[in-house]
């Protein structure tokens, strides 16, 4: 196990460099620059465009821009904000916590809730409960996320409501914590966990379910069952366990979505987290901003995916490395 | 000759000269001012987080609108008429169209208490202004200005020519030199280094300005406080200090459904919306919701326009771009009173060419030599060219390949889809095919100023001054980018005369004597002529100049409509809370 | 052979029994029945503006006249616009009725199996006025016909999507996980590159890459292509787990002893272990390719105006004004719900159906 960890680190090395490459090319497509639209502004003239070219080496060919971006890498400078002349690693950083809450809180609420649920549908497979519970999620699935902020929002609205975006009333943004402001949150907190969390809630939901129909028809169940053992157990300990496995590859997949998948439903509901400032940067072409938020997120994947094989490899001994 | 203009401020006149020296604001009956109380909070939207909180370290739409509170300039806008009016500086003469001397006001002082002078003036324009490094510095139009203080209260600009429109140019923010230094050139730095004061993690401490309000505080992201100024050097009509308000919080908001939602929700107190949007909140209000929903005639804002590209890489395409009898031909096809109805629900006007209907250097017969919505005659001169119609009817071009091109719009404006979907049915009625484009909106000047693309519907502001808009109107300007051709190839460089059509030399020289003319008369003389010109040969196609519509919940008093964004024009310190 | 031992005719008994299953297959039957029919069935071209009828809400039909039966009709709408909100409201002009006419031949020629014609199941005469049964959108287009066409490209971007990304996903997935070894170690690493670029970016670029000048077809392909392109590497990783994890169950150990060859051991004994996840995640994956077609449009890389899809329909329903003011610009969203149902308990159904070892 070592060793494939070991192998597995080294070879993330030159993919990483692969897909710093891929990004770059990926900004550079886009028509124009951050500079260009500066020129609307009547103040601005040519000469001052070409100044901050210089200054930021955009003259240069695109090789040495990126050539220049790695260096800094290797010695731990993420780069600048063209646009907030600040460096890069400091404005994520301002932004992480509400990103790591929200995610986290989504990811784990996601889980804690679909896992059951998708249990629950399996063993009642054709009752009227399951089949409400899936229309819910399938509304989730067919739903934008944009349409699913803008209805809850209206109807909050329509209700009376003042929690209509971001994650506390304006009186409570720059408050110490207090009982009053973590009700304001919570009065808050619902809707964007639930635009969030509908669509992975109802697929996870389906898997599990699916997932758990296939392992109660196993051989092994019903030779668990045909042992005496109690039924608890035998769902438990034996049908859930294996049905969870394929969803674990899934979840490794997840940790990303702490940088990209929000991105809607933050700009939407005006929360304060890394997808809006991603989108502003890539808009932008704040090139270096959006290399980095785009490594993060590669390093994430990877990170969360050699997660998955361990875990994998732990809660299902039939997997070897070698 | 020798001319002096005095302007001072009525309150002034009858006060006499007093050492301590408030502006007395105009009372603005006719915009329904009344005296307001002291007190209250406002919360207002920002559609981004801003990137710096040192106005001239970016050109951001977010510290633009807070650099308005937080700061002044030496003169500023009437809020009624835009005329200019003295702010920091208390009167001015003008000598030779060349020589500005301000005297400036006394007993100003900055939010730390420091007092404010003419060397911070001097600073603000020497060190800021026009370091061509600055981000959001003005270097060429400062370009061999020589600024001197004259005195503690005095400063003298002096232009190596005459510049017609200097003066709106002393609408920008004054910054404390005892503050900035430390980033400056005089105070030892790389002139870049400027760009870096005041970034958005700065101690709120630390942005002092003159303006009505200071910085108290930033939450990344999501929201910035500020806080009354209790020295502010303006009065009101009766006398009062403002501003009234205690405190403004501006909420960072960037989807406009969200901010009409946080509106609505009484979140925000208010807000600017778009026509298209007004329908359904000015509803709200007849039905009793607490606020009003206003309209004005603006004189600032951008309205859109079709630019053709006379330099397509599709030489055909590029032919009848650069002919005007081409481009009048479709602008018979593009319906403005229609597209006023239907998209901006009535809430919009004819335009000109970078100057509003409002302003004083209006053209009013651009309208009628824009012409009207006729599809008989757009086919009569399409004919005309020779492109006939195929069996399909779309017409042909002389080799045989139908007339086809690509508008480029932005597709996360309601407004502009629409345009762009009318635009793209009736030129189909004229045998005309358009393929549309969508792009995302902040990508379409640099599309523009690039080369692959053909047609594109796009729009840049309007100023109080066209000589403001020279880059964009002037062929050969940084902004003329429908006819890249006329560019300069260095960016100091002489426009590409050779590759002016006529007209466009014509436009070029009314420009260059503009620049020099003082006399308004004359100024205004040439304006005319190049909205005629521009209007007749139908440089780019204008569709139409939306109104200012603002909503703002019943809570506040004295709402006078603004973009937020413009140096000079900032009604905020009327506003009260009732 | 015993017709009950045949497992195709048990598979059809097992899906038999699923209520959910059978609704849900007729539902989808009906729908691309209606896709293949669109043009006929549209009373009014998808394209043509009418100034005059903008946000004009649905028209209802009227089959009684005075208590008595008659042809269908229905009352032209008159708009009015009120003085200060300007919003456009419509009265019905009870003084002329206009009757349904059936099987009406007018307006623009459409296609249907390579012929041109310009019959339409049911419309009013052009003379006679309007008939727009689910309302307008901001420029006067009849809504309905939109819909109608738009489900061409609706329910059948994501179907092939799926198709396609399952084909790529399944197979390098399967393929990693079996072998193992350095093909293992390249597949991952592509799916990783694939994986770890989020798609905004990704879109932004390729938006930037497609001429705008190429036809509807073209464009329509091409979503296709580059849905599936970014689809497959998920699927494609979970595969692998599985497959990882099968390899070393009894029967594949068997067959591999057996000496049996490695593409019969994927497609004969992984692959149908399999069925039950894949079923259920491609008709997951489904509404994401519908909806994400017009998240294309934003960035003009969809289907573009003047064309339709649901996606991009449901676009113009996006907004405080639609909801409150003109909520049948919501029809799209409640057909891609529908037809998000449909998917998935057909899914469900064929999947109980698929599985074998089901006993209950």
């Amino acid at each position: 196990m070592g060793s494939y960890l070991l192998r597995r680190i080294l070879v993330a090395i030159p993919t990483l460099l692969l897909i710093s490459v891929l990004v770059f090319a990926i900004i550079q497509l886009q028509p124009g620059g951050f500079l260009e639209n500066l020129l609307e502004d009547p103040r601005v003239s040519r000469e001052t465009i070409e100044n901050i070219r210089r200054q930021y080496l955009l003259d240069q060919p695109v090789w040495v821009q990126y050539l220049h971006w790695l260096g800094g890498i290797v010695r731990g400078d993420f780069g600048y904000s063209f646009l907030n002349s600040r460096p890069v690693s400091e404005l994520i950083w301002e932004r992480m916590g509400w990103t790591v809450f929200l995610a986290a809180l989504t990811i784990l609420a996601t889980w804690v809730i679909a896992i059951p649920l998708g249990i629950y549908t399996a063993l009642n497979r054709y009752g009227p409960s399951s089949t409400a519970l899936n229309f819910v999620g399938y509304f989730g699935l067919a739903t934008p996320d944009f349409l699913v902020a803008l209805l809850l929002i209206f109807l909050v609205l329509q209700s009376g409501g003042t929690a209509v975006g971001g994650l506390f009333s304006p009186q409570y943004i720059d408050a110490p914590w207090s009982w009053a402001r973590f009700q304001d949150m919570l009065a808050h907190l619902w809707i964007p966990l639930i635009v969030i969390g509908l669509d992975g809630t109802a697929t996870i939901m389906r898997q599990m379910r699916a997932n758990l129909l296939d392992v109660l028809s196993q051989d092994y169940i019903r030779t668990a069952r045909a042992k005496g053992l109690a039924e608890r157990v035998v769902l438990w300990k034996h049908a859930v366990r294996n049905a969870i496995n394929p969803l674990i590859s899934l979840a490794g997949l997840q940790l990303p979505t702490l940088i990209s998948s929000t991105i809607i439903a933050s700009i939407v509901l005006s929360l304060p987290t890394i997808g809006p400032f991603l989108y502003d940067s890539l808009l932008n072409k704040d090139q270096y901003v959006v290399m980095a938020l785009l490594m993060l997120s590669a390093v994430l994947l990877m990170v969360g995916n050699l997660l998955a094989d361990v875990l994998l490899a732990w809660v299902d001994p039939r997997i070897r490395y070698e | 000759m020798k001319r002096h203009l005095w302007l001072l401020a009525a309150g002034l006149l009858t006060a006499g000269i007093a050492l301590a020296q408030p502006k007395t604001m105009p009372a603005y009956a006719n915009l329904g001012v009344t005296t307001g109380k002291a007190g209250g909070s406002l919360t207002l939207s920002l559609a981004s987080a801003p990137q710096t909180f040192f106005y001239y370290g970016a050109i951001d739409s977010a510290i633009q609108n807070l650099a308005n509170q937080m700061f002044d300039g030496l003169i500023e806008y009437n809020l009624a008429n835009y005329q200019i009016e003295p702010a920091l500086a208390t009167r001015w003469t003008i000598t030779d169209s060349r020589v500005y001397t301000f005297d400036l006001r006394r007993d100003v002082r900055w939010h730390d208490g420091r007092p404010f002078t003419a060397d911070d003036v001097v600073f603000t324009y020497t060190q800021i202004v026009a370091n061509p490094e600055a981000r959001g510095g003005d270097a060429a139009n400062f370009e061999g200005v020589k600024i001197e203080k004259l005195g503690d209260f005095r400063v003298r600009f002096t232009l190596p020519k005459p510049a017609p429109a200097f003066i709106h140019y002393m609408r920008l923010p004054i910054m404390p030199k005892h503050k900035l230094l430390p980033f400056s050139q005089e105070g030892g730095k790389p002139r870049a280094e400027i760009n870096t004061a005041w970034p958005t993690n700065v101690n709120p401490e630390e942005v002092v300005g003159t303006g009505p309000f200071r910085l108290r505080s930033y939450t990344a992201g999501q929201q910035i406080t500020l806080v009354k100024n209790p020295n502010y050097w303006k009065r009101d009509a009766a006398g009062n200090p403002l501003p009234y308000l205690e405190q403004l919080q501006y909420l960072i908001i960037t989807d406009s459904q969200a901010r009409v939602a946080q509106f609505l929700a009484g979140n925000i107190g208010q807000l600017n919306i778009t026509g298209a949007e007004f329908p359904d909140l000015k509803r709200r209000e007849t039905q009793g919701a607490p606020f009003r929903v206003v309209q004005f005639r603006a004189l600032f804002g951008s309205p859109p326009h079709i630019g053709f590209n006379y330099n397509a890489k599709n030489a055909e395409l590029a032919n009848l771009f650069k002919n005007s009898d081409f481009r009048r031909a479709l602008q018979f096809a593009v319906n403005r009173e229609r597209i006023i109805e239907d998209v901006y629900n009535g809430l919009a006007e004819r335009a000109s060419y970078g100057v509003a209907p409002l302003s004083e250097w209006y053209y009013p017969e651009v309208a009628r030599l824009q012409g009207r919505f006729d599809l008989a005659a757009a086919n009569a001169a399409l004919d005309r060219l020779g492109l006939r119609r195929g069996p399909d009817g779309i017409r042909r071009l002389p080799s045989g390949r139908p007339l086809e091109f690509t508008l480029t719009y932005g597709s996360n404006s309601a407004v502009f889809t629409a345009i762009a979907t009318i635009l793209q049915s009736d030129f189909q009625r004229v045998g005309v095919k358009v393929n549309l484009q969508g792009i995302l909106a902040a990508n379409l000047l640099g599309t523009g100023r690039g080369a692959d693309w053909e047609a594109i519907l796009l729009a840049l502001g309007d100023q109080p001054d066209p000589e403001l808009r020279t880059p964009i109107w002037k062929p050969g300007g940084a902004l003329y980018y429908w006819h890249q051709a006329t560019q300069p190839t260095t960016p100091t460089g002489q426009p590409q005369f050779n590759n002016f059509l006529p007209w466009e030399r014509e436009i070029y020289d009314l420009w260059e004597r503009a620049a020099s003319t003082t006399n308004f008369t004359q100024r205004k003389a040439l304006y005319d002529r190049w909205q005629a010109i521009a209007a007749r040969e139908a440089q780019v196609i204008m569709i139409a100049k939306e109104y200012a519509v603002g909503a703002v919940s019943n809570r506040y008093g004295n709402y006078i409509y603004s973009l937020g964004v413009i140096p000079g024009f900032n009604p905020m310190p009327l506003m009260f809370q009732r | 052979m015993d017709k009950r031992n045949n497992p195709l005719y048990l598979a059809w008994r097992r899906f038999l029994r699923s209520k959910p299953g059978i609704i849900s297959g007729i539902v989808l039957l009906v729908l691309y029945l209606v896709a293949f029919l669109a043009g006929f069935l549209a009373p009014n071209n998808l394209t043509v503006q009418h100034p005059d009828a903008i946000y004009q809400p649905p028209q209802r039909v009227y089959f009684f006249r005075d208590g008595r039966p008659v042809r269908p009709y229905v009352y032209q709408l008159k708009r009015e616009r009120d003085p200060v909100t300007f919003i456009s409201t419509y009265r019905e002009e009870r003084s002329q009725p206009t009757p349904i006419r059936f099987f009406i031949a007018q307006g623009e020629p459409y296609r249907f199996l390579g012929f041109k014609t310009n019959w339409h199941l049911f419309g009013v005469a052009e003379r006679e006025g309007y008939f727009f049964p689910l309302g307008t959108d901001q420029f006067g287009r009849c809504l309905f016909s939109r819909i109608l066409v738009g489900s061409q490209v609706s329910l059948t971007v994501g179907v092939i999507g799926v198709l396609i990304s399952f084909l790529i996903g399944i197979l390098l997935g399967g393929i990693s996980g079996y072998f193992g070894g350095w093909v293992d170690t390249l597949i991952q690493r592509i799916t990783e590159v694939l994986l770890s670029i989020p798609r905004l970016p990704i879109l932004m670029a390729l938006s930037t890459v497609i001429p705008a000048s190429w036809p509807s077809t073209y464009v329509y392909l091409g979503i296709i292509a580059v849905l599936s392109f970014i689809g497959w590497a998920g699927l494609a990783r979970v595969v692998r787990g599985q497959v990882l994890a099968l390899r070393e169950v009894d029967y594949v150990t068997a067959a591999v002893a057996q000496g049996a060859s490695n593409l019969r051991i994927i497609l004969r004994h992984i692959v149908p272990n399999l069925s039950s996840y894949l079923i259920v995640t491609a008709t997951l994956a489904l509404p994401g390719y519908i909806i994400g077609e017009s998240a294309l449009s934003f960035l003009g890389l969809g289907i573009k105006e003047p064309m339709a899809s649901w996606g991009l329909l449901l676009k113009d329903a996006q907004n405080f004004q639609s909801l409150s003011l003109y909520p049948w610009l919501l029809t799209p969203g409640i057909l891609i719900f529908i037809s998000v149902l449909a998917y998935n308990f057909f899914g469900d159904a064929l999947r109980d159906a698929a599985d074998v070892r089901s006993r209950d």
